[in-house]
């Protein structure tokens, strides 16, 4: 799953047109466009509401392990020209000061920079820094959701010391993102990619469900189950998880200790090469 | 090698940081406050970032140089370990690294001037007395040498103080820096090895066996001092055949009398580290094994740890004097 929060409906129009994000939905006043595999919600401007807006993001799509997130946006600098894109490698709240590091793993074209959340848009601005007003409290609270890696944040250069944001139009703004699209795919599909491996990995195997359902498992027996199943995806691979002798064994714990001495006696005597890819 | 070099404000105009800098000119650098911003957030996942981590250039304020763990040694009375960098070049499955931090970000301390004197003043306190400094725990001593220059910095130091003693324990073949130096006999570069099997199924992106055997067999020409480790040993059905046939490679082509010492320890990891490692690979045979856990230490069950104990060191005695065999019984 990939979940785009945008500040403002200029933002998003050429994202919802892009990826046929057809399916809308308003929640408390926020509204959500999706398709099957993507979410967006439009935040509206300011952090707080971006914060805001991330949350309910998550909370709709809790059934997702770990979400791709991407904020997508426009943003001032000082020295970059307009439409230049940008991947956030630092996200800094300007009135805490508390800092954000979203770790760069791709090896994208996109130029890497410093992003500076403020609270009122800034017209002075500092070499070396990109301005939102959104990023920070997208950051903070997505990254209660889904791990760093998979939390980025994409700007496109749409003020700078020539062209202040006074010449920003809503109508300049769709032409920004819809220059960038091309950038937004690449990220976009890096990091889905990541997201779904990481799902991969956590997969429970099947046949978990119907022993859920046959016997009752106390909460700290579903974390002993969830344990053997894990041990099982590995050491009986491709199979459900089921043994003939669990129909006879009428009590959650006789399952598990069933499983238990099954598992113990499959103890891998022979490990098999394997290795992480890198990017 | 690295697209982001994350530097602590600090250190920015650091010598160290400066020529370290010059040598990634593409890298993007990004300052940081204290590096505990970039290396410790919560939600971080040291298996994706494994995949490209990022330097971390810090400094290290205390804590540089720390007393070691009964039971670890090579014989001396007074041990530390000491770590110059966090984290590791090499990905080898069952490294308890994984579990300890949350990142998977190289962190190197560029303040080297500042561990040597806290070694100074731990050799004073000792009067004399020798004292052994353990090299490689947080990290790998060599393989980030063409970066960090840690033994072309360090070994200096050593060879101006007899009694203190120095490990560099490595699975690296970054030995162009030793070769150049004159060798000084208080310093061991320990080499750690497993079976061919284990090496492809868990040792990933570490030098093959052979290129580290020739490294070893370089710097015992050179007249280095060398060491074995065999730590963690790592069970398989086949394991007496695969760690006798280790030995035997290793033992034919290296003189065994030159050898300073050799040590062995059973994988064993800290209950939360296990943990936090299973949470990263779920899908890792190794950890799909049975294992026990016992105060706190997962490890093979007591009895499969003996039996490997006990056969690992009658092979290796057929090689090596009792006197050179160092068996690791503490905890990882």
């Amino acid at each position: 799953m990939i979940n785009l929060v945008v500040a403002l409906p200029a933002e998003a129009r050429p994202l919802i047109a892009h990826y046929r994000l057809t399916d809308k939905t308003t929640h408390g006043g926020f509204r959500i466009y999706r398709n099957a595999g993507m979410s967006l919600i439009i935040s509206g401007p300011g952090k707080v509401a971006a914060a805001a807006a991330t949350a309910l993001l998550a909370a709709c799509n809790s059934a997702a392990a770990q979400a791709a997130w991407l904020n997508i946006g426009i943003a001032g600098h000082a020295t970059h020209a307009t439409g230049q894109s940008l991947l956030a490698h630092r996200v800094t709240d300007h009135a805490t000061g508390k800092s954000w590091y979203p770790p760069q793993l791709f090896d994208l074209a996109t130029t890497t920079t410093s992003l500076l959340t403020v609270d009122r848009p800034e017209s002075s601005y500092h070499h070396g820094l990109a301005y939102d007003m959104e990023a920070s409290g997208y950051y903070a609270v997505a990254t209660r959701f889904s791990s760093a890696e998979l939390v980025q944040c994409f700007k496109v250069v749409s003020d700078n010391r020539e062209h202040s944001t006074a010449s920003v139009t809503a109508e300049s703004c769709v032409q920004l993102i819809t220059r960038a699209l091309d950038k937004i795919d690449l990220l976009l599909d890096a990091l889905s990619a990541l997201a779904q491996e990481h799902d991969n990995w956590h997969a429970a195997p099947a046949g978990l469900e119907q022993l859920t359902r046959q016997w009752h498992f106390t909460v700290s027996q579903q974390h002993q189950l969830a344990e053997l199943a894990r041990r099982w995806k590995v050491l009986v691979p491709n199979q459900p998880l089921w043994l003939d002798k669990l129909d006879t064994r009428k009590k959650a714990a006789e399952v598990l200790q069933c499983l238990q001495q099954h598992l113990d006696s499959l103890a891998p005597g022979a490990l098999q090469a394997t290795q992480e890819p890198g990017v | 090698m690295f697209n982001i070099i994350y530097i602590e404000r600090q250190v920015a105009d650091h010598p160290r940081t400066r020529e370290i800098c010059t040598r990634f000119p593409h890298a993007t650098r990004v300052e940081c406050d204290r590096y505990g911003e970039v290396f410790n957030p919560n939600a971080q996942n040291f298996r994706l970032q494994k995949r490209n981590p990022s330097l971390i250039l810090a400094e290290k304020h205390k804590g540089r140089v720390l007393q070691a763990p009964e039971g670890y040694g090579l014989g001396g009375r007074r041990n530390y370990y000491f770590s110059h960098m966090l984290n590791c070049l090499y990905d080898c499955r069952y490294c308890f690294l994984q579990g300890m931090y949350r990142s998977a970000h190289y962190v190197l301390y560029v303040n080297y001037e500042d561990f040597e004197n806290d070694m100074g003043t731990i050799l004073a306190e000792a009067d004399n007395e020798s004292c052994w400094f353990f090299s490689g725990y947080d990290c790998d001593s060599l393989a980030m040498e063409p970066v960090s220059a840690f033994v072309q910095h360090f070994l200096p130091f050593f060879s101006r103080h007899p009694q203190a003693n120095i490990e560099l324990r490595t699975k690296s073949t970054q030995i162009r820096g030793l070769l150049k130096m004159a060798p000084i006999p208080n310093a061991v570069i320990a080499f750690s090895f497993t079976p061919e099997e284990i090496y492809h199924a868990l040792e990933h992106k570490v030098p093959t066996l052979e290129r580290r055997l020739q490294a070893m067999l370089q710097l015992q020409q050179a007249g280095w001092q060398l060491g074995l480790r065999f730590d963690p040993l790592i069970y398989q059905h086949a394991y007496q055949a695969q760690y006798r046939g280790l030995f035997q490679r290793l033992f034919s082509q290296l003189d065994s009398e030159q050898l300073h010492s050799v040590s062995l320890g059973t994988f064993r990891l800290p209950h939360s580290y296990f943990r936090n490692i299973v949470q990263l690979y779920p899908d890792e045979p190794l950890f799909a094994g049975a294992f026990s856990t016992d105060n706190g230490m997962v490890s093979y069950p007591q009895a499969l740890e003996q039996e490997m104990t006990a056969f690992c060191t009658r092979e290796l005695l057929q090689h090596i004097p009792e006197s050179l065999l160092f068996p690791c019984t503490l905890a990882a």
